[in-house]
């Protein structure tokens, strides 16, 4: 019982600290090397800016449900978490929860949360700037005028419907291989067979979840949620101090979470501290967002005339990988 | 146009991350898909007619120069074009090269600033950092001969400021400046022509057409990237002597108004370099002149954006009824036509595309009709 | 040094806003950020478009009527504990639009920054220069950190 719990714990803050470093890499080594100048500090963009936001002074943000608004990221986090607690192979025995099935729910939930941050926020930003828009002779005085911030949430609607396809799809992949949906069942599979990696569905499998990694993490060029160029922030433009620092924590976390489970479906090697296992999760979670940062430095912004052909060819990648796993 | 089916509308505010200068954008949208712009400008209004008026000509004229932070030599160029004109100076060979100089290496550097810019609202960091860095040669050559980066003051009435006197040292700085631009613009435009992600983005994208180009007055590049072939410097008297192409595109969209844009760079380069190798002996200002009063006198001149018009009448030493009419005030209206049937993200880099420097237009306008 | 002005110290978001005039500044101090020659990034100094993630607002320009209850808005939206710095010379006094003392004065200047927001550095030059708005900012941190 005490050998569980420390190898759940363990875990966690292995994958915490790992993760505060994960921003600070990618931005150091990667963009700052393209772009040919220094960059900042490797600590600064993953640790030190979540500490100093919760020194801030927090806010009230404005929107129609504030409470509710600030405590999104919290959701977020959540999430995430219990993705990497149900990775862990000492919580294998409770079958139900240790499933692909659940893992896409928990998924879910975090692109679910966009679309609620993006209609709860009314920033100064937007439509709340003091400018005399309908003054005598301006057009169409009469039309609903709405925020950017619900250009965002409609965004993430269609993100939903089927920017998640590329993902969804390379996770079902090793289930149909090993037979079955339970994440112990497919570590079992890898320890007598090798890792899934290793075959041809493993190769194409691993191509298409890559990219599904980079549309879930809204990095360039699938980054039409929160793009500079017209919706400035998307749906986190009111959050400040402690809300703020949840933000940036979960993104590095989702990233160490991601590559996790990469390494238990496709290389079947759980992330167990009691074992070397750990480590290789703590190298693919430092080599996938190093990977990621080089392709995005060299891309522009995708609209939807160019997400549309790039998902249904990853979609379809994944779906010629689905039949060459039933070989 | 069927105005019942605007679903909602979206304001970009005076201050927003894809904008340089402030302005207020209201784009009327259904379902992502822009149907009417209406821009604003006005937000930048500081009343420079009218501080200008009764001011001592020297002084009226160094004003000109604040109006715009990237296009301000050729301002000040056509200011002090106006006195000459109306005061019936003649100057110097040397001066005149010397001006040209200034004025085409402000041509490279404000089409560079545009690049890095458009790119930014494309969303790739990495090639506006790149094309920030190549301009930096062009400010430190500018900085060189004026004496500031930005606002470098170069023609006076009746030629130029003695600091701007170039000696061997400074004309040889200048050709390998030269030199290095040419081969890293030419670098990075094989780089961008050949990106296919790139390319799709910018391809059919937010055209204006030639027939209403030319009704709606649009002026400069973004005239002749819909292929009308006009440039004022063909009428200028002191480009007689450089020989250079006009560059133009057929489509009007944004791929055009980029491509000419660079291949201006290097016509400019080549005007530079037939300066600097021909630059006449002699003096570089004629200070034998005197004050008149004169009539309302008018000029052109072709601003890195278009035909820039100034006007105003000298009388006892002071400024009279100052007109400035700058480029970008077409150009930006033109703009709300051309992002019709686009989405938001390519409007934004529609209103772009034409390079607009809302400081340069914020004047007071009467419209005769 | 406590974590806090520790970590205040090592990551800073600065809000750029212009408020009119030549926008030479602007571009300017968006050169000392976005080229690689000067980078601000390496000085721990991070661009930000949004009030509510930043510490230091860099204000350029004259304040021009219309934009000033922008500026106002925007300065309220920065959680504590902020910074403003005033960059160049239309910023510190009105530059030229308020100064050059023709027959007729500007009524479009709404004054210069100080009387609009409470300033903490003033940068001065025209255009200003990107390495005196870097040692600026640097030079007004310590009243970042000791705040409280």
């Amino acid at each position: 019982m005490l050998y569980l719990i420390i190898g759940i714990i363990g875990t966690i803050i292995i994958g915490f600290i790992v993760s505060l470093w994960l921003p600070g890499i990618e931005r150091k080594f990667v963009h700052a090397r393209i772009q040919q100048r220094i960059g900042p500090p490797i600590s600064s963009p993953g640790i030190m800016a979540p500490i100093k936001f919760f020194f801030k002074q927090s806010i009230r943000p404005y929107s129609p449900l504030p409470r509710l608004y600030n405590s999104l990221p919290l959701v977020g986090l959540l999430s995430a978490l219990l993705i990497l607690l149900f990775i862990i192979p000492e919580t294998y025995p409770i079958g139900a929860l240790a499933s692909i099935v659940a893992i896409v729910g928990f998924l879910k939930i975090e692109e679910i949360v966009y679309v609620f941050m993006g209609s709860l926020s009314k920033s100064v930003m937007s439509l709340r700037m003091p400018f005399p828009d309908l003054a005598k002779g301006a057009k169409h005085p009469n039309v609903q005028r709405s925020f950017l911030e619900d250009i965002s949430a409609m965004r993430a609607f269609r993100l939903i419907a089927f920017g998640s396809f590329p993902i969804y799809i390379a996770l079902f992949v090793p289930a149909i291989i090993s037979r079955s949906i339970f994440l112990g069942d497919i570590v079992a599979y890898q320890q007598v067979h090798g890792p899934i990696l290793f075959s041809a569905a493993g190769v194409l499998a691993a191509i298409v979840f890559f990219i599904g990694y980079m549309i879930l993490l809204n990095e360039y060029p699938f980054v039409i949620l929160k793009t500079k160029a017209d919706v400035i922030e998307g749906p986190y433009l009111e959050y400040a101090a402690k809300s703020r620092a949840f933000v940036y924590i979960t993104r590095g976390f989702l990233m160490f979470t991601l590559a996790a489970l990469f390494s238990v479906l496709f290389l079947g090697i759980p992330p167990n501290i009691f074992t070397w296992g750990i480590l290789v999760n703590v190298i693919i979670a430092v080599i996938f967002p190093i990977l990621m940062a080089s392709l995005s430095a060299f891309a522009p912004i995708f609209t939807f005339k160019q997400f549309y052909p790039v998902t249904l060819a990853t979609s379809i990648l994944g779906v010629v990988a689905l039949l060459a796993a039933f070989i | 146009m069927d105005k019942n089916v605007i679903e909602t509308e979206i304001t970009m505010g005076t201050v927003h991350s894809a904008a340089i200068e402030p302005y207020r954008v209201r784009l009327f949208v259904e379902d992502e898909i822009v149907k009417d712009a209406e821009i604003t400008v006005g937000v930048n209004h500081r009343g420079v007619e009218r501080i200008m008026e009764g001011l001592p000509v020297e002084k009226a004229n160094s004003l000109t120069e604040k109006i715009c932070g990237i296009c301000s030599g050729v301002h000040l160029w056509n200011s002090v074009l106006v006195a000459e004109k109306g005061l019936e100076i003649e100057i110097p060979e040397r001066a005149s090269y010397i001006r040209i100089i200034v004025a085409e290496l402000e041509r490279i550097h404000s089409h560079l600033l545009y690049l890095a810019h458009g790119n930014e609202v494309l969303g790739h960091e990495t090639f506006s950092m790149r094309l920030f860095y190549i301009r930096e040669t062009v400010m430190e050559l500018l900085r060189m001969i004026g004496g500031n980066r930005v606002q470098y003051g170069v023609p006076i009435i009746g030629g130029i400021r003695p600091r701007a006197e170039l000696d061997e040292m400074k004309i040889q700085k200048i050709r390998e400046g030269l030199d290095y631009l040419e081969e890293k613009i030419k670098e990075f435009a094989d780089r961008f022509t050949s990106d296919p992600m790139i390319m799709s983005r910018i391809t059919g994208v937010c055209p204006i057409k030639r027939e209403d180009a030319l009704r709606l007055a649009v002026t400069g590049p973004t005239l002749r990237a819909t292929g009308v072939e006009f440039d004022q410097r063909r009428k200028m008297e002191c480009y007689d002597p450089f020989e250079f192409d006009i560059i133009t595109q057929d489509d009007g969209d944004i791929k055009s108004n980029l491509l000419v844009r660079v291949f201006e760079i290097f016509e400019s380069i080549k005007i530079i370099r037939q300066a600097v190798e021909n630059l006449p002996n002699g003096a570089i200002v004629d200070r034998s002149w005197e004050m008149q009063d004169t009539d309302i006198i008018k000029s052109y001149v072709e601003a890195p954006r278009g035909t820039l018009y100034h006007s105003y009448a000298i009388e006892e030493g002071r400024v009279r009824n100052v007109v400035i009419r700058t480029p970008s005030i077409a150009n930006i209206g033109a703009m709300q036509y051309a992002v019709i049937g686009h989405h938001i993200t390519d409007a934004q880099l529609g209103i772009v595309q034409c390079d607009p420097c809302f400081t340069c237009t914020d004047r007071a306008i009467e419209i005769i009709k | 040094m406590g974590v806090k002005s520790y970590a205040r110290a090592r990551a800073i978001h600065a809000m750029l806003v212009y408020t009119g005039g030549c926008n030479g500044c602007d571009i300017e101090i968006v050169n000392a950020v976005f080229s690689p020659k000067y980078d601000a990034e390496q000085y721990k100094i991070f661009l930000t478009w949004n009030p509510r993630e930043a510490d230091i607002l860099i204000v350029t320009g004259p304040v021009t009527q219309q934009n000033k209850k922008p500026l106002e808005e925007i300065y309220k939206a920065i959680p504590e504990p902020k910074l403003v710095i005033a960059a160049g010379a239309c910023a510190l006094m009105g530059g030229v639009y308020k100064n050059i003392h023709g027959d007729i004065p500007s009524e479009e200047i709404a004054g210069p920054v100080e009387e609009v927001i409470p300033v903490d550095a003033k940068v001065p030059g025209c255009a200003v220069r990107p390495e005196d708005v870097l040692a600026g900012a640097v030079s007004i941190l310590p009243k970042l950190l000791e705040a409280k």
